[in-house]
């Protein structure tokens, strides 16, 4: 009984990590029917940008490991905000390099330069940082909250707190704002957004610095649990991406429903036979986008081709 | 704007001509070694890079001290970035066109064998001082002349000395391994198994997890529920950080017992400096093992503060230091004469011990079991196990 309730934790903790980034997908994907297919590389600068202010705060090189006497929760907090500052400003720069050339053209070349991109920008922070990973002890410190025998860490439900926060806010502005009728306006049809008076490319742009802000605030977010390298986001991003895919990438509840069922069904499935937590997992996806194409939550979309 | 291209061209061909030309003269007065490893890409790049830092302090010291038959050392380093087609591009590179005398590296395994036949061959000596995949040395036992060395740990006789600890330590008989998946963990695994059979037990548990997993408390919980005592990590440092971690969220703790890569700076950085102290591991030296492992240590340390491994330091510096000793006593910079030399060593003083006859013919591992002992983390150092258990470890414990 412990061991399963140790699992839906330690499920759930995982699975907040998943859907935090597959909300990173769905604010392009709703406005430009593309996604940023580096986002996992974003997480990279993310982690690495914050961290090392951190350090640099702390008076040490940009590189080598933060002590936790060095980490509060308001430095943690600054850190994060310039994190995401930084990172969404590479957002603009993905617009403009890896976007804006092939967007509305039809094909999978944006599937390529943002893959691209996300490569360039993993080596750039090899080249500054070097491969070894940083340790980031958590602000919330490193004990392990107990429930009912099942181990949580503070850093975790921090994750999930801020996971849905951030979902409960994309679907409010999506939703409820002008901005978010303008996002779904263009979504819809550029042109004839374009005529109706918004500007489409703005609004192109500011969806792209929002998810890669999302990518930047994960990768500080999720530093403390796997540390901060230039490969933290090799295997969350395809997980995260699959999630958004199970859940429906247009909607935000969906990414995170999509990341809370991958990360259950993986440490469920682990109980049974680890090696069969993949097989599952995409299994899964095969099926749910055989019934639902659109993903779980997904509009039903009616694409012309 | 062609002429003008051309015209810098031109001067470009002159300036590289003129370099060509002057290269010969000096790489008369030069001895060539190579280091070919991974120092940015896979999680054991700084295995390569503090390697790195060993293999340049052995060649500084070297000529400082007039070098060897009169001529300078000089390094060579290339980095494979932990990619097989790389690593062969490198070592090719190394052999045909720097024409080095032997070569130090790599750090992955996988790489070694993807290359292996090229300097065995082309008749290149060459010391692995990372990697420790048993077949490296043993591929080419069987020829006339075997041209892989190796002064490094080696996963059968680590693993064999983990395999006897923990079944000294367990009081129910029930042992679990734990590992990852990559090549690494599965080879582990394997390994283990077959030397627990020698002992004739048969693990309770067998758990697997991904290399970027960060949660391994599913898997903890049927190693917990098949009541093992003691659990064998066959991964890396970081991995088996993160495998404490889960026994941390569980508040389970059997004995936990780890290969040479918990000496690495992540397990203590990602567990915390308490909780690593409670995984038991192999290790081949520490710094603080002998004085001169603490003098290179404090040199290292100096020049780069951010050094991760201190042990693949040393591996790296009695590396070039026994290439170093059979090239002055083949009197030769011949691949084939350098080879003997180093089958047919005497003493040499390296860092991590004094070597006396480190290779023969049918042996081209520089440290076996017996240079081995375990370790763990205290109060952030790395110190030496020294329990009564460990005392109790006879030669004959040691199956393989």
């Amino acid at each position: 009984m412990t061991a399963i309730l140790q699992a839906l934790a330690s499920g759930l903790a995982l699975g907040a990590i998943y859907g935090l980034i597959a909300l990173g997908f769905n604010i392009t994907y709703a406005t430009t029917k593309t996604f940023n297919f580096g986002q996992g590389a974003f997480l990279v600068p993310g982690s690495l940008v914050g961290v090392s202010l951190l350090l640099l705060a702390a008076g040490k090189p940009h590189w080598g490991n933060l002590a936790p006497s060095e980490m509060t929760l308001l430095s943690y907090a600054l850190a994060t905000l310039a994190s995401v500052a930084v990172v969404g400003a590479i957002g603009i720069l993905l617009y403009y390099c890896a976007i804006k050339p092939f967007v509305g053209a039809g094909g999978l070349n944006w599937v390529l330069s943002t893959i691209g991109f996300g490569i360039i920008l993993q080596n750039a922070a090899l080249a500054v940082w070097g491969p070894a990973s940083i340790a980031v002890p958590s602000p919330l410190g490193n004990e392990v909250w107990r429930i009912a025998g099942a181990g949580i860490r503070p850093q975790e439900v921090l994750i999930a707190g801020v996971a849905i926060s951030v979902m409960v806010g994309l679907d409010i502005v999506l939703r409820k704002t002008r901005f978010g009728k303008a996002l779904r306006a263009v979504a819809f049809n550029p042109q004839a957004a374009a005529i109706v008076g918004i500007n489409v490319e703005k609004i192109v742009i500011i969806a792209f610095v929002i998810s890669s802000s999302l990518a930047g605030l994960a990768g500080m977010l999720i530093a403390p649990i796997t540390t901060a390298s230039v490969f933290i986001g090799l295997g969350v991003a395809l997980k995260a991406f699959s999630a958004a895919i199970v859940g429906g990438l247009t909607s935000p509840r969906g990414c995170m429903l999509g990341g809370f069922l991958l990360g259950i069904i993986e440490a469920l499935v682990g109980l049974w036979r680890a090696e069969m937590r993949e097989i599952t997992i995409f299994l899964l996806i095969i099926i749910v986008l055989v019934l639902r194409p659109g993903g779980l939550m997904g509009a039903r979309s009616v694409e012309k081709i | 704007m062609t002429i003008l291209l051309s015209r810098r061209a031109l001067s470009a061909l002159l300036v590289t001509t003129s370099l060509a030309f002057a290269a010969p003269a000096l790489a008369q007065n030069e001895i060539k070694i190579g280091y070919n490893a991974d120092q940015s890409a896979s999680g054991v790049a700084e295995l390569g890079i503090a390697g790195l830092y060993g293999f340049q302090a052995a060649i500084e010291d070297i000529n400082a001290k007039g070098g060897v038959l009169g001529r300078k050392l000089v390094g060579v380093v290339r980095d494979d970035v932990a990619s097989p087609p790389k690593s062969i591009q490198n070592m090719n590179e190394l052999i045909d066109n720097e024409k080095v005398a032997a070569v130090v590296g790599p750090t992955n395994s996988g790489n070694a064998l993807a290359w292996l036949h090229i300097p065995q061959q082309k008749k290149v000596p060459v010391v692995s001082h990372v990697a420790t995949a048993t077949d490296i040395t043993a591929r080419y036992m069987k020829e006339p002349q075997n041209y892989i060395f190796r002064v490094s740990m080696v996963d059968r006789e680590q693993l064999a000395l983990l395999a006897a600890y923990a079944i000294k330590a367990t009081k129910t008989k029930n042992i679990a391994i734990i590992a990852d998946t990559t090549g690494y963990g599965q080879a582990a695994t394997k390994d283990l198994l077959e030397i627990l059979t020698l002992h004739g037990i048969k693990p309770v548990a067998i758990e697997k997890f991904g290399p970027k997993d960060t949660d391994m408390t599913s898997q903890l919980a049927k190693v917990k529920a098949a009541g093992a005592d003691m659990v064998i990590s066959g991964s890396l440092g970081d991995a088996t950080a993160q495998v404490l971690k889960s026994m941390e969220k569980m508040d389970y703790y059997p004995g936990l017992l780890s290969t040479w890569g918990s000496i690495n700076t992540p397990l203590i950085n990602i567990a915390g400096p308490k909780l690593a102290e409670k995984t038991i591991f192999a290790a081949s030296t520490t710094e603080d093992a002998n004085e001169r492992a603490v003098a290179l240590h404090k040199r290292l340390i100096a020049k780069h503060p951010n050094m991760p491994a201190f042990v693949s330091a040393a591996q790296g510096y009695d590396a070039v230091t026994l290439i170093a000793a059979a090239i002055a006593q083949a009197n030769s910079t011949d691949g084939e004469k350098i080879q003997q030399a180093l089958e047919n060593l005497g003493k040499v003083q390296g860092i991590i011990k004094a070597y006396d006859k480190p290779f023969s013919k049918e042996q081209h591992e520089a440290l076996g079991v017996a240079d081995f002992h375990l370790a763990q983390w205290k109060d952030g150092r790395v110190v030496k196990v020294d329990n009564e258990i460990v005392k109790a470890l006879t030669a004959a414990d040691l199956k393989r």
